[in-house]
């Protein structure tokens, strides 16, 4: 109980509290500004969290990406332009609905469906890492070799492309991993003999260049996006409490899918709300309504990435392997900050532990009244020109890689990984895939090549004991799945629903 | 930069093939099977089979077309226009080079006054964001965050 008095203590903390507030508007505004997402917002956050206490740290990255996640709906309903890519699966139902003349319902249900997903989520992951903290107390190198092989094939699985390219990308951030002499071995490998690869290629310069750069690339080749028409809303909650009624069911299966996603290392946010918004169509009792400005999905869907959210810290915090892009950055933050990721912070560290779960409720019920500031103000947000936000997202990107080792080097590896990361999108490959390969590739390594030794190159050790037998399982089903389907397809069974 | 699969899965097959290749002629760790090399090989092989699937087009028929914004207005599309989204990268490096001799506030301005001009700001807009977004930009690292941004010929006079 002391320990829950004491995490108040920190929260509570004025430079907490200030960092929650400022965060959270940050994360509002980036969020709804399309083409920004999420996953960007935090990357740029990180030089910040440098200069904060541990939990002022964690409090920025949690407010600030369940916030994007939120406002990233306010474009796509009003816009058709999904302002995070975890609000696409349902922009144009979201936009139907506008056109409807039902906008504050939309914009409505996703503020407040997001917020309870967020809630829910967080309930999961006080339940269950204390739990499997209990479990992952006895793995060994054999365990976290295929855990970290299966949040991998997770993030390959879950990419909406070719299963072939998203393996792909996951090798190529693999084989950026092996750069530097951070292998077992200590040796040198693929430096060129240049001194600033030696050390590596740290996850932050290439998720910025790859999530941030990227964006301002592709803003260079493409043409603004409309601008918003002024327009005055009524109430926003109104009508929620009867819309969570009646979608009860639906809402507590969009948590629970949210959830598993989110546990699920590798898969995040975006997955949650497609497969969400699937399943919502696929069980709800008027299908054929979907598409036309229907709430039922957006109910469901609205839970579930802001869910998944939450429960993508379950891995990261117990194993070091990301449930998603925006946690694997969270990650470094913690290993920055002394928080070492694995069981141990949970009986080490309870007192952080239960200050995070706090800022979790905290920033999902502040995202209420600061979500409806923040729709009433979007006209005027969305109406910045691109030209006056491109330039100094360029900037930060530049200045945040010159921070986090004032290092000019980084500068020009965020340049690379941008032509890398516009490159590979163009093409179909997906970059989150990349990025979390870049992420693990250490960690696989580092596993892998121990459990090879300590079972003098033999395989069936890693199959033997029961947890790593279940978990091999898995993973090869995940890598096998693609075929499964394509045989399916093949041998004329109807196209599955991707 | 919309490249075919043949090209994209032909370079990885050479990546790969380099990878697999320069990761086998890394030293062994004396007594042990496996050293720096193994994951490096593996890697680069795995790299290998992708590629040459992707380049035979195998698993397309997974890819979910997507519904891609209007490419850039036909009026403005020039041969050099689609050079236009090295900009960035270009001004990364530049930053790179002259931040040091020039100093953070002048390399700054340029850079966000190249984007917002090639983004078709007028000058009305493009000029004072250049005047004033460095300046926050300084002050918040600089002054907020004590990161040692190079001051060069222009000094910032706090």
């Amino acid at each position: 109980m002391n320990e829950v008095i004491e995490a108040f203590r920190l929260v509570a903390a004025p430079d907490v509290v200030i960092a929650i507030v400022a965060s959270a508007i940050y994360g509002l505004v980036v969020g709804s500004l399309p083409g920004l997402s999420a996953t960007m917002a935090t990357a740029l956050l990180v030089p910040v969290t440098f200069w904060l206490s541990p939990i002022a740290a964690i409090a920025t990255i949690i407010t600030a990406s369940a916030m994007a996640i939120f406002s990233g709906d306010i474009p796509g309903c009003l816009l058709r332009i999904p302002g995070t890519p975890a609000s696409a699966a349902y922009t144009d139902e979201a936009y139907a609905m506008t056109r409807k003349g039902q906008a504050e319902m939309a914009l409505g249900a996703g503020l407040w469906f997001s917020a309870i997903g967020g809630i829910v989520g967080t309930l999961s992951l006080v339940l269950m890492a204390p739990l499997l903290a209990e479990m992952a107390l006895s793995f060994s190198t054999f365990e976290y070799f295929w855990l970290a092989f299966l949040g991998l094939m997770c993030a390959t699985l879950v990419a909406r492309s070719s299963p072939i390219k998203a393996i792909a990308s996951m090798l190529l951030g693999l084989l950026v991993s092996c750069i530097g002499m951070e292998n077992p071995a200590g040796t040198p490998r693929f430096t060129f003999g240049l001194t600033d690869l030696l050390g590596g290629i740290e996850p932050i310069p290439a998720l910025v260049g790859v999530f941030a750069v990227s964006e301002v690339m592709r803003a260079m080749a493409t043409a603004e996006p409309p601008k918003l028409p002024d327009r005055k809303f009524g109430s926003i909650l109104a009508g929620q409490w009867m819309l969570t009624k009646k979608y009860q069911w639906p809402m507590w299966r969009g948590n629970l899918i949210g959830i598993i996603i989110g546990v699920l290392p590798g898969a995040g946010a975006d997955m949650a709300a497609w497969v969400s918004y699937a399943m919502s169509k696929k069980f709800s009792k008027e299908p054929e309504k979907f598409g036309t400005g229907h709430p039922e999905g957006l109910v469901e869907a609205g839970a579930s990435n802001n869910a998944s959210l939450a429960s993508g810290w379950v891995p990261s915090l117990l194993f070091g392997i990301p449930g998603d892009t925006i946690t694997a950055i969270a990650i470094g933050v913690l290993y920055m900050k002394g928080l070492n990721p694995g069981p141990t912070l949970f009986t080490e560290n309870a007192r952080s532990m239960y200050a995070l779960y706090l800022i979790f409720i905290i920033a999902n019920i502040i995202m209420i009244p600061l979500g409806i500031v923040m729709i009433r103000i979007a006209s005027k947000v969305l109406r910045a020109p691109r030209a006056s936000i491109m330039p100094v997202i360029l900037l930060l990107c530049a200045v945040g890689a010159y921070a986090t080792g004032n290092n000019l080097f980084s500068v020009l590896l965020v340049g690379a990984f941008g032509i890398l990361g516009f490159v590979m999108e163009r093409n179909g490959y997906p970059v989150a895939a990349l990025v979390l390969g870049i992420v693990m590739g250490t960690m696989v390594e580092q596993n892998f090549i121990t459990s090879l030794i300590k079972s003098d190159g033999d395989v069936m050790p890693f199959f033997e004991r029961p947890v790593s037998a279940v978990l091999a399982a898995m993973t090869i089903g995940a890598l096998l799945w693609p075929l499964g389907v394509w045989i399916w397809n093949r041998t004329g069974g109807r196209r599955l629903p991707a | 930069m919309q490249l075919s699969d043949r090209v994209t899965g032909g370079v990885l097959v050479v990546l790969g093939g380099l990878a697999a290749w320069s990761g086998s002629r890394l030293p062994a760790v004396p007594g042990q099977d496996v050293g720096p090399a193994a994951f490096p090989m593996l890697i680069g092989s795995g790299l290998v089979i992708c590629g040459a699937l992707i380049a035979l087009g195998i698993g397309r028929s997974f890819e979910v077309p997507e519904g891609e914004m209007p490419e850039d207005a036909p009026a403005t599309a020039s041969r050099f226009h689609g050079l236009r989204v090295l900009i960035p990268p270009a001004l990364l490096l530049f930053y790179m080079l002259a931040s040091e001799p020039l100093g953070f506030l002048l390399t700054a301005g340029i850079m966000v006054f190249v984007v917002a001009w090639a983004l078709g700001a007028s000058m009305r807009l493009a000029v004072p964001l250049a005047l004033v977004a460095p300046v926050f930009v300084h002050l918040a690292f600089y002054k907020l965050l004590r990161v040692p941004l190079p001051d060069g010929v222009l000094p910032a006079p706090w």
